[in-house]
């Protein structure tokens, strides 16, 4: 390269400017700061444009920008779950433990974070719905649980089992559907909150079912005792599970607590519907029970009797407050009839008299709010409602031990004054006999069948119920008896154990003992 | 058919030596597999016999179906046939056998190799309400509890090697044998598990408990 001026061979660049001068004319030549780039071990460099980038674009890797995206989607999480900055990134760490450090982008991602930070939370005790989770991230909980399982499985974790009543607890403090209830007021509501779900560990309600919906329901209940508007739909919304389980579980709630009422003298007269009135006395009734201390069953009898003596004239002496309305006063006589003490526990030896002078009190109390009431009709209208039957508190005593969170052995110690087995157990037994009652029917049947006396005999009995007048509605003859009887007939001709049938594994049965090859190959 | 002889019931007793609790597992699946040591056209099968299934994007093996025993097997390109739903093992190896006999009948030169029962699944009901809570806390070490994803308990036993699912009914699940004295050895294993935990357990214990006060 040769200088424009003099034509002169001795450029040199200038160190400052970095433009080519001509050191013997001095003359500063063209612009030409092209460098060429060939390759080599860095490769080539420059600015690296693409599409759909703006501006001088990132200079991320792939990595980078993965893990960056895999952070926010983290911390998004975080904040929607509301975890504090300290769970956050023992999270974050747990994260980064099992992925290596690579995190992830695809689908599972967000399932993993949300299955970190329920186990984070469930590590330290604190309890936090998986459905709550699964709403956040977007998953089913089935599938969440799985990430659960695995992420539990791999860090060798052991977890504690879930609280239900730390989950009524954050229930009531985190549900909007509670927000306006004063501090006060929302203590109350979870001592009763607690007390209830307590009961219903004990009562078989929440072994083997989903808490959360449990929790509702008892939420909704305690809610409508101490006038707190809150709707099962709109509290199962915020839970984040279904509206038909949390009624279900508060329909339950309502019929065991009918059970225990069926120890106060009006008891025959309590129902679900007019339950919520009798609440009150209900619990009052089961604090009193779970109070008591067991040894001291004899000796404290009369005590007792004094306690529930005293129960009654409160209930009484709130005129107003008892909801007789919801129920009639009809029948009043089965109060006095001589077997009125079969209906109670045999603990509770309450006098016949005592009990007839207590009513008697009643009714005569009760006829007086009547006549108020007539002329009160606006106020009646009200009373119908319910919900301003419990203005007065003091039937809430909170002094039970079952308003504290207990280990479950001590709930199971507490008595409330009722027992109740599990409704699945329950429905297994009422099973059982049905199909013991088929058996026999079915065995009665073949006899009749190979005795030839019997051919024209009727058969009766529970199970096959058939029309005398054959001849007139022939076509609306009614038998009693359907598949399961058919089968059971041929089970037993296959000489089946009725025990074996009682079981009800009829396919198994069949495919052992009919279906098999030799009876096949007889046919 | 013929009237059994001996009259309407019949059967034998249960052997309390071989099951102390009184109660036999019913088995309710049998999973066995063999290997028919041939390549398969799972097409050719699929087209020419009546009682199959194949739908390649669903899922890479034929599904047949035999009404004696009644049982499913799925038969992979490879040869390999998984047989399902058998309540016994000689039930499962008389269905895998047949199945074997179908592919034979189709043109492929099947054998009857390394027929293996698999998993065996049994079921009883101990006929008292568990208090699932209790035996998940005292049996933390094999137990799985969580009501939140799944209504039972999950117990792995260590030995035998078997997987139990107890409800509260009562109702137990076992799964996971490959032969059927594993199942009964598993219930009578967990069985006087199981009655320290049936219902009102701990009412009884604190009951003597005063009185030896």
């Amino acid at each position: 390269m040769s200088c424009k001026s003099c034509y002169g061979r001795s450029l040199v660049m200038d160190d400052v400017t970095g433009d080519t001068v001509c050191s013997s004319c001095g003359v500063v030549q063209d612009f030409d700061n092209f460098q060429a780039h060939f390759g080599g071990i860095s490769g080539p460099t420059g600015t690296y444009v693409r599409l759909g980038t703006a501006g001088t674009g990132n200079v991320y890797g792939y990595k980078e920008t993965k893990i960056y995206e895999a952070q926010k989607v983290i911390e998004d999480t975080m904040f929607k779950l509301g975890l504090s900055g300290s769970r956050s990134n023992e999270v974050k760490a747990m994260i980064d433990k099992i992925t290596e450090g690579e995190y992830g982008q695809g689908s599972w991602f967000p399932v993993l974070t949300g299955a970190c930070a329920y186990v984070v939370m469930r590590k330290d005790n604190n309890t936090l719905p998986i459905s709550e989770v699964a709403n956040f991230v977007g998953c089913d909980i089935h599938e969440l649980g799985r990430m659960v399982s695995r992420v539990v499985e791999f860090l060798e974790l052991k977890l504690p089992e879930f609280d239900i009543v730390d989950s009524l607890e954050r229930a009531i403090k985190t549900c909007p559907s509670f927000s306006g209830v004063s501090a006060d007021l929302s203590r109350r509501m979870l001592k009763q909150g607690v007390f209830l779900v307590q009961c219903l560990i004990k009562w078989f309600v929440t072994t083997g079912r989903r808490p959360i919906p449990v929790v509702a329901a008892v939420l909704v209940f305690v809610a409508t005792l101490n006038q707190v508007d809150v709707k099962i739909n709109e509290l199962a919304k915020e839970l984040h599970v279904a509206v038909a389980t949390c009624k279900k579980r508060y329909k339950e709630l309502l019929v065991r607590l009918v059970e225990v009422a069926r120890v106060l003298p009006w008891g025959e007269d309590v129902t679900t519907k007019n339950i919520i009135n009798n609440a009150p006395y209900v619990i009052q009734y089961m604090e009193m029970k779970s109070m008591e201390k067991r040894g001291e069953n004899n000796k404290h009898n009369q005590d007792r009797e004094f306690c529930l003596d005293d129960l009654i004239d409160q209930c009484l002496s709130k005129d107003l407050g008892y909801g007789y309305g919801s129920y009639g006063l009809v029948n009043d006589s089965q109060y006095f009839e001589p077997n009125l003490s079969n209906e109670f526990p045999d603990e509770l030896q309450l006098s016949q008299e005592c009990l007839a002078m207590v009513y008697a009190k009643f009714l005569d109390e009760a006829s007086l709010v009547k006549s108020i009431s007539h002329v009160e009709e606006g106020n009646c209208r009200k009373r119908a409602t319910g919900h301003d039957l419990f203005d007065w508190s003091d039937w809430w005593n909170g002094k039970s031990k079952l308003s504290k969170k207990l280990m479950l052995k001590q709930i199971l110690e507490q008595d409330v004054g009722l027992n109740y087995l599990p409704p699945s157990f329950e429905w297994g037994c009422k099973v059982y006999e049905i199909r013991k009652k088929k058996i026999e029917a079915a065995k009665s049947r073949i006899q009749t069948t190979m005795s030839s006396s019997s051919e024209n005999s009727l058969v009766r009995n529970d199970c096959f119920v058939e029309d005398v007048n054959m001849s007139e509605r022939k076509r609306k003859r009614q038998f009693d008896i359907d598949w399961e009887d058919f089968i059971i007939e041929t089970l037993l001709l296959h000489q089946v154990k009725e025990e074996e049938i009682g079981k009800g594994h009829y396919n198994t049965l069949l495919d052992l003992y009919v279906f098999c090859d030799e009876n096949v190959a007889r046919v | 058919m013929g009237i059994p002889e001996q009259g309407i019931e019949g059967g034998q007793p249960v052997d309390l030596s071989k099951h102390p609790s009184g109660i036999v597992p019913t088995l309710q699946n049998i999973v066995s597999t063999v290997n028919l040591d041939c390549k398969l056209d799972l097409k050719a099968i699929a087209l020419q016999a009546r009682n199959a299934e194949y739908n390649p994007k669903r899922f890479a093996a034929v599904i047949m179906r035999i009404r004696e025993p009644k049982t499913t097997a799925l038969i992979f390109a490879s040869g390999k046939m998984v047989c399902t739903g058998a309540k016994s093992e000689q039930q499962s190896k008389l269905a895998a056998r047949k199945y074997a006999r179908i592919i034979q009948k189709l043109g492929f030169p099947a054998r009857f190799k390394d027929f293996k029962i698999q998993n065996i699944v049994g079921s009883c009901d101990v006929k008292f309400p568990i208090r699932l809570e209790g035996l998940a806390y005292s049996h933390g070490a094999f137990s799985s509890y969580e009501p939140e994803l799944f209504p039972g308990l999950i117990y792995r036993m260590k030995q035998p090697k078997i997987v139990l699912l107890i409800f509260v009914s009562g109702k137990i699940v076992l799964t996971g044998a490959k032969v059927r004295d594993e199942t009964y050895t598993a219930f009578e294993n967990i069985y006087p598990v199981l009655t320290e935990f049936r219902k009102n357990q701990q009412w009884y214990g604190f009951f003597f408990f005063s009185i030896s006060l």
